[in-house]
């Protein structure tokens, strides 16, 4: 038996309850068709207003310039970087589940690629900004582009920085295409199911005339499997790129090779604790429990801990090397990271991206929401320590005590950070009341297999 | 300008056991439409393997080469640059935005390839005319042959009714 195919024996299913094809539309659409509720209103508000924070802290950032943030020398890369970083490692869940899972035909995918890539979306758009603001005159970023141009000068191919422009752009490029191909099907499916005429209308336009004829689905399923290949290389490329930002150099803490799948594994444990974080309480409010299901929730926690012992396996080798390298730079880096006066931001990642995922081992507690979602949080809090005590841990005590210096963030990184948090919550409010979050499609599909298999759900 | 004839089926195997019939006996131009892909459709419709794989392979290796001669032309040739004592032409620095590109063209072509080969965007086709094929993208199972002969309309609704349709609508050719 296929074992991506659910195990008769297995007390979680896929797809719960009984429910027919229509009956699934109606579910997953269920959340679009019904009138705006209060709550959603209420965390709308409260998105615009963290919005509003994120538009005066990049108005600051554009009117007084880099200035306005706490980077110093030696600390030059700051929470900008961190964010950065940050923001780009969620993004990878997304394109993992969409795209590796498809390739490998885990069909538990089916019922969460949909939400996970627009997370993706969402989150390389904030991860975007930063590195723009960060060059601190961002109206000249078009100078990253090979123009020819009456300075006669090309840009430097050889630094890494703009092999990150190539790379975050292909990578937020591909993943609207693959998600917007995906998409297609299920915009035809609300065009068809909608009752009035202006979201017919519009519906429609997005659905481009799709009629779900053979032959479209003929190119539909190799146009969607192909861009599925072409998303996992970059699964694997972007965020190795964006480790070269700092392995390419000379920094104790960074001058390391462990760093690019050190880095892809945090990127995928990271993007994982952000799809927990929402999903979550996502199914419950849009009433979806019957189609991403506890086992969904299980699986994602086995991927969970898989990743966090990876992690956990960089932070134990960057300590053994900064030891085994006789390097007194590099050992003092390793000491600086336990003692030194960042500390706290050590022992918080180690508490929360090595030791609170451990209880996954358990599988009442892989099962049990609550404690999954705390630890969801506390890894999406770890993720971003790590990238702290990477970036500024690093920076701040370099080779000579002379050129040593403290890091203090200001109101504009903060306000960075918590500005696009919002902006991302709100992008995802307006994504969760306008989409269907499940892609109706694949969620047919999927019941139509399992049905074939003989397992669950026949028509209702 | 042809008549349209649309069948609604009950289940997968009825649907297209009756693609096949009509297209191996009466030779007839069918299509079926169904929420999602259907195993053995393609078969039973006669369509040939996708060149979409194709498109992607070629745009992905010129979006490749583009990369790395704008690379080597900008770095190497019209503003050598000596970047801690590396060669101007230095092949593995330039293998990241290589490969990026070739991706990144490749996707393109992938996409614009789908809409062309399935000449989309359309907004206006025939079969949104029944009313009842709004179920197609739901749960509906449905059949369509086209005919420019007006005559023959009749027989060929007759004749999806008799493989098994449960409900058979009619487009007429606009005058």
């Amino acid at each position: 038996m296929d074992p991506a195919i659910q195990d008769p024996l297995d007390p979680l299913p896929l797809i719960a309850g009984r429910h027919g094809d229509d009956g699934l539309t109606r579910m997953i659409f269920s959340p679009i068709w019904e009138k705006t509720r209060r709550g959603w209103w209420f965390l709308f508000v409260l998105g615009l207003g963290g919005t509003g924070v994120l538009v005066a802290a990049v108005t600051t950032t554009l009117a007084q310039g880099i200035g306005s943030w706490g980077n110093n020398i030696p600390v030059a890369w700051a929470l900008g970087i961190t964010d950065f970083v940050w923001w780009i490692g969620i993004g990878h869940a997304g394109t993992l589940i969409s795209a590796i899972l498809l390739l490998f035909q885990q069909r538990w995918r089916n019922s969460i690629n949909r939400f996970a890539e627009t997370m993706t979306l969402f989150a390389v758009m904030c991860a975007g900004m930063f590195p723009v603001l960060h060059l601190g005159r961002p109206w000249f970023a078009y100078w990253l582009v090979p123009y020819p141009n009456r300075m006669n000068i090309w840009p430097q191919f050889k630094s890494a920085l703009p092999w990150d422009v190539v790379a975050v752009s292909t990578y937020f490029t591909v993943s609207l295409l693959f998600w917007y191909v995906g998409l297609v099907p299920d915009l035809a499916s609300l065009r068809d199911s909608s009752h009035s005429r202006l979201r017919r209308i519009v519906y429609g336009i997005f659905a481009l005339g799709w009629r779900g004829s053979t032959r479209q689905w003929h190119h539909h399923k190799i146009a969607y499997l192909l861009l599925g290949g072409l998303a996992t290389p970059l699964v694997v490329s972007v965020h190795t790129i964006v480790s070269f930002d700092f392995a390419i150099s000379q920094l104790p803490g960074w001058h390391s090779t462990i760093f690019p799948p050190y880095f892809v594994a945090g990127a995928v444990f990271s993007g994982f604790g952000m799809v927990l974080t929402l999903i979550i309480p996502a199914r419950r409010v849009l009433g979806l429990e019957d189609v991403i299901t506890l086992k969904h929730i299980d699986n994602m926690n086995k991927v969970v801990l898989a990743t966090s012992m990876m992690v956990a396996y960089g932070y134990l080798m960057e300590t053994f090397i900064g030891w085994y390298s006789g390097d007194k730079n590099d050992w003092f880096a390793v000491i600086n990271r336990m003692f030194g006066p960042f500390a706290y931001m050590f022992w918080l990642l180690i508490v929360c991206n090595v030791l609170a995922p451990q209880l996954f081992w358990l599988r009442s507690i892989r099962t049990n929401l609550i404690v999954t979602w705390i630890v969801s949080v506390l890894i999406n809090v770890g993720m971003w320590s790590e990238r702290f005590v990477i970036v500024v841990v690093s920076l701040h005590r370099d080779f000579l005590p002379s050129s040593w210096a403290q890091y203090k963030p200001t109101w504009v990184d903060w306000g960075l950070l918590f500005g696009t948090v919002s902006f991302f919550g709100t992008l995802f409010l307006l994504f969760l009341r306008f989409l269907p979050a499940v892609s109706a499609t694949e969620v047919k599909e999927l019941r139509k297999e399992l049905a074939e298999h003989g397992v669950e759900a026949t028509a209702a | 300008m042809a008549d349209w004839i649309l069948g609604e089926f009950e289940s997968e195997e009825e649907l297209l056991k009756a693609a096949r019939e009509l297209r191996q006996n009466a030779q007839l131009d069918v299509e079926t439409y169904s929420p999602y892909p259907l195993h053995g459709a393609s078969e039973a419709v006669g369509l040939k393997a996708s060149k979409l794989p194709l498109f992607a392979l070629v745009a992905g290796l010129s979006g490749a080469t583009l990369a790395y001669l704008i690379q080597f032309y900008t770095n190497a040739v019209s503003w050598p640059i000596n970047v801690g004592g590396r060669p101007p032409h230095s092949a593995p620095v330039f293998v990241p935005i290589t490969f990026e590109t070739g991706v990144l063209i490749s996707g393109f072509a992938i996409f614009f390839a789908l809409w062309a080969l399935l000449r989309l965007p359309q907004p206006y086709h025939p079969v949104f005319e029944v009313e009842g094929f709004r179920r197609a993208s739901i749960d509906g199972l449905w059949l369509s042959v086209e005919t420019a002969v007006s005559s023959e309309t009749e027989r060929l609704a007759e004749r999806l009714r008799a493989l098994g349709a449960r409900q058979v609508a009619v487009v007429r050719d606009k005058p």
